[in-house]
């Protein structure tokens, strides 16, 4: 049996540019997997899982500068000596983040720009094109462009667009990730087609993985280890940190006031992102509170409203009817701007600061009752309780490092209550459990949003849900 | 942010060949700045404005005119600039507002000015922007510069989208103190929000790269192209037609 | 070996040019020609942080297609030329060797070539192409202001980026 990839004695260092030395990503790491082959490997989140597979790719470090040393080779072709564009047949990559992998401007579009790099005839084209989106379940969104499709049809592309190039290795990251349980089970009939050769990448074991693999490797450490399978999965739950005790029950709470946010007669409008679809309608709100202390779950399928829900709490938005009281007293959107926090999914969004450091004390330095001694204790004890080191550059940091920066910014911001979207997704439970912990010190209230609800049931507490356009208790 | 020009609509300006469009617009441009009269200016561009009315309706046509009338409205009011000398028009006492040629002038101004407007808007308005880089290539617009354009128009929502977010953010992190603010102070909170923008953006860049190559481009085969203007059967006509519209005008209105 | 950086340079500008035309678009101030915005940090931005072919090409395709986009198109043209003239000046007089920043006198130079071309550029391409001497002067005023205001902010802003981002000086071409 001929080998699809080998890599030998791989060791990967990012560069980093703040002159102090950092330590290889990846290292000792030996894979072998042969043609044909299903081969599943677990990593926790942040450990070099896609940089392994980007390094597969052959674009780290082309596009991902740092220090490669070590031989990885796919099909026979030598990756030190091939050209990304060269892998197109041989190597098939869905990212875990679809929207960093979309170049055009329809998902027609999207699947057709391969198939014309590899010069096919136009009525070649054609066919693989509308197989493909028939196959997928995409025919309908032809025309319509990413930024108006939903998580899962996203994944739905770049599948799509792989059916249409048939590579020889397919290689999944994080793929079962927002897709709803019927493509899911298309996607295990996909895995398990024959003569592929699959390399999928999960930070979660998810109950389909069961039969569909002939084998199951995990990332430990800097290097991949194959062991038998029960005692993989314990090793895998203890690096993901699930065999450590709830950081929300030890966690100790020091509530100074206690308020309440509620609603009442609730009507929002939801804006629909995309004109292909249905007119706007709305989602009705039988009745919300939220009370200091407290971490409530609002779960939901995606695109159901929990975003704009949330967006309405904290006083972006306006409701069609209905009032939003804190304490009894109808608020105001500028005083819920003040008064509720809002995590957004993507951390990124406000990060501008070279140093954490400097992120963390802006905000303080804004207010006119705080001594700069005052300002450099809070700033390193809020630097400490969320593992952050105060002179990191916070745009190279990791994702698990800048979701934890976010955080600790808004806890400096002190506000009664927050709002935590997707705070799961790229995280394992353990971390942003621990996040939520922390927020919760001072007695804050947490809603908590989320579309995974294993997730929602570790956190416990009351939860609402959103069904068929209506907010109820779950 | 609607980066979107197309209009939908039914009419033969759909039909016509984007080639021989792009064609028409240019010579039309070049003949509203030849010497012609100026009621055969008008004359034409009232062709025009009745061309693009009954091919993509009138709300598309209002909403042009609104758009430029603000710099009609300008070149109104600064008409009394215009040519000083000559016969008076209007005049208050003895201060001559405006001369005949003063306003001649600022009337072919006007036409040619809404001419040029909705020559250009009914190109955009009528060609699916696919299409449209597809005869710019056949102009010899390179590859590169066409999927330069291509990849700007993807990368477009996604920047606005950030950037409305980001404002978002950092307005709801700054939000206790909101009260007073000069135009100096608003200019210096804008920088927090232009800097993570800018940066969101940049950190894209490298996906992009990576995603093209990746899907192929700088492979040796040749490149082929999925969409061809092929269902465009008549391209010698349309070139014909093109000619012909604009040199019968031309030798109809020559001054 | 992986040294092609074609596609690299493809992507660099094609965002940089997106970015033109969002801070083109997004935040618009209405005056006679069109509306001021924020085009001018966007393009001082791109001169201080990549070289003069990018911040050419971004700056003038980006302007001329915010104004296709936005029912503009007689200006396009002028856009391009301005602008691209814009963002080639300033990246060439502050463009440095090595890691050393530009020296205070050069970005003052850089200022003043900035306002000059924008408002000369303008004031002459409309006085030609689009109206008259009277109303294309009408819009000096406003055009300075609209590049100094742009300038001072786009410098503002390379230098917060740079630090933020210290990746960014790879991708400069």
């Amino acid at each position: 049996m001929a080998t699809a990839l080998t890599i030998t004695n791989l060791r990967f260092t990012y560069r980093s540019y703040d002159g102090i030395e950092v330590e290889p990503l990846l290292s000792n790491l030996n894979l072998t997997i042969g043609e044909g082959e299903r081969v599943l490997l677990l990593a926790p989140f942040d450990k070099g899982k896609t940089t392994l597979a980007k390094i597969i790719c052959g674009v780290c470090p082309k596009y991902f500068p740092g220090a490669l040393e070590g031989s990885v080779s796919v099909f026979g072709h030598d990756l030190s000596l091939t050209e990304p564009w060269q892998l197109l047949t041989e190597v098939g990559y869905v990212s875990q983040n679809p929207a960093e992998q979309f170049i055009a401007t329809t998902v027609e579009e999207e699947i057709a720009f391969p198939l014309e790099s590899l010069g096919l005839v136009q009525s070649e084209m054609a066919e693989r094109i509308d197989w493909a989106l028939e196959k997928w379940g995409l025919t309908h969104l032809r025309d319509a462009n990413e930024s108006e499709l939903s998580g899962g049809e996203r994944k739905r592309v770049l599948l799509a667009i792989q059916d249409a190039i048939a590579p020889r290795l397919w290689l999944l990251d994080e793929v079962f990730d927002d897709l709803d349980v019927e493509w899911r089970a298309h996607l295990q009939q996909v895995i398990a087609q024959e003569g592929r050769t699959t390399l999928v990448l999960a930070s979660r074991y998810l109950d389909e993985f069961a039969d569909l693999f002939d084998r199951v490797l995990l990332l430990d450490g800097k290097s991949v280890v194959e062991m038998e399978r029960g005692d993989l999965l314990d090793r895998f739950a203890h690096l993901s940190g699930d065999d450590r005790p709830n950081p929300l029950g030890a966690a100790p709470i020091e509530p100074r006031h206690t308020h309440t946010l509620a609603v009442e007669d609730l009507v929002v409008e939801r804006r629909r992102r995309n004109a292909l679809r249905a007119a706007p309608f709305e989602l009705v709100v039988e009745g919300f509170e939220l009370q200091s202390g407290e971490v409530v779950t609002l779960t939901g399928a995606n695109g159901s409203g929990k975003s704009s829900f949330s967006r309405l709490l904290c006083g972006l938005d306006e409701p069609k009817s209905g009032i939003i009281s804190i304490d009894g007293v109808p608020t105001s959107s500028k005083a819920l701007n003040r008064t509720v926090g809002y995590l957004f999914q993507n951390p990124d969004l406000q990060i501008f600061l070279p140093t954490v450091e400097e992120e963390l004390a802006w905000s303080l330095k804004r207010r006119s009752d705080l001594s700069s001694r005052e300002i450099k204790d809070l700033v390193s004890e809020a630097a400490e309780l969320f593992g952050l080191t105060l002179t990191d550059t916070p745009t190279t940091m990791s994702y698990p490092g800048r979701k934890a920066l976010q955080a600790a910014v808004y806890y400096l911001l002190d506000r009664p209550f927050y709002i935590l979207d997707e705070l799961d997704s790229a995280l394992t439970y353990h971390s942003a459990l621990t996040i939520i912990a922390h927020l919760r010190r001072r007695g804050a209230a947490i809603l908590l949003i989320t579309h995974d609800r294993l997730f929602a049931s570790k956190v416990g507490g009351r939860g609402y849900t959103i069904e068929e356009g209506r907010l109820r208790d779950a | 942010m609607n980066t979107s020009t197309f209009v939908d609509g039914r009419g033969w300006l759909y039909r016509f060949d984007p080639r021989a469009k792009i064609l028409l617009m240019i010579l039309l441009c070049v003949f509203f700045f030849l010497p012609i009269t100026l009621v055969g200016l008008a004359v034409s561009v009232l062709l025009v404005i009745a061309v693009g009315w009954h091919n993509t309706g009138t709300r598309n046509m209002v909403s042009v005119l609104k758009s430029i009338t603000p710099m009609l409205l300008f070149m109104l009011l600064f008409a009394p600039f215009n040519v000083r000398g000559g016969e008076v028009l209007l005049s208050i006492g003895s201060v001559t507002i405006i001369t005949v040629e003063g306003a001649a002038q600022a009337l072919r101004l006007a036409c040619r000015f809404i001419g040029i407007t909705y020559v250009c808007t009914l190109l955009f308005a009528t060609t699916v922007m696919g299409e449209l880089m597809l005869a710019l290539r056949f102009w010899r617009l390179p590859y590169k510069a066409a999927l330069v354009v291509t990849l700007s128009f993807s990368s477009i929502p996604f920047i606005a989208e950030s950037f409305s977010q980001i404002g978002e953010s950092h307005s709801l992190r700054e939000a206790a103190d909101e009260e007073k603010k000069n135009y100096i102070q608003r200019l210096k909170d804008l920088l927090p929000t232009l800097t993570s923008v800018l940066v969101v953006a940049l950190r894209s860049i490298p996906n992009l790269a990576m995603s093209l190559e990746m899907r192929g481009l700088g492979r040796s085969e040749t490149r082929s192209s999925y969409r061809s203007l092929d269902s465009y059967t008549h391209l010698f006509t349309d070139f014909v037609i093109s000619i012909t519209i604009v040199t019968v005008l031309w030798l109809i209105f020559k001054a | 070996m992986q040294q092609n950086r074609n596609a690299l340079k493809l992507a660099v500008t094609a965002v940089l040019t997106a970015v033109v035309v969002v801070f083109t678009m997004i935040i618009r101030i209405p005056t006679a020609k069109g509306y001021l915005n924020l085009c001018d940090v966007a393009i001082c931005f791109i001169a201080f942080t990549f070289g003069p072919a990018s911040s050419f090409i971004a700056a003038a395709l980006g302007t001329a297609l915010a104004d296709l986009i936005s029912g503009y198109a007689q200006w396009a043209p002028i856009s391009f030329a301005v602008h691209g003239l814009e963002g080639l000046l300033i990246a060439l007089i502050v463009r440095s060797k090595g890691d050393h920043e530009a020296s205070f006198l050069r970005k003052i130079i850089a200022g003043i070539v900035c306002m000059a071309t924008v408002s000369l550029g303008y004031f002459a391409l409309s006085a030609l192409f689009i109206s008259t001497a009277a109303v294309a002067a009408a819009e000096i005023p406003g055009n300075l202001v609209q590049s100094a205001v742009g300038f001072i902010l786009g410098l503002a802003v390379s230098s917060a980026v740079k630090r933020a981002y210290p990746p960014v000086s790879a991708l400069s071409w």
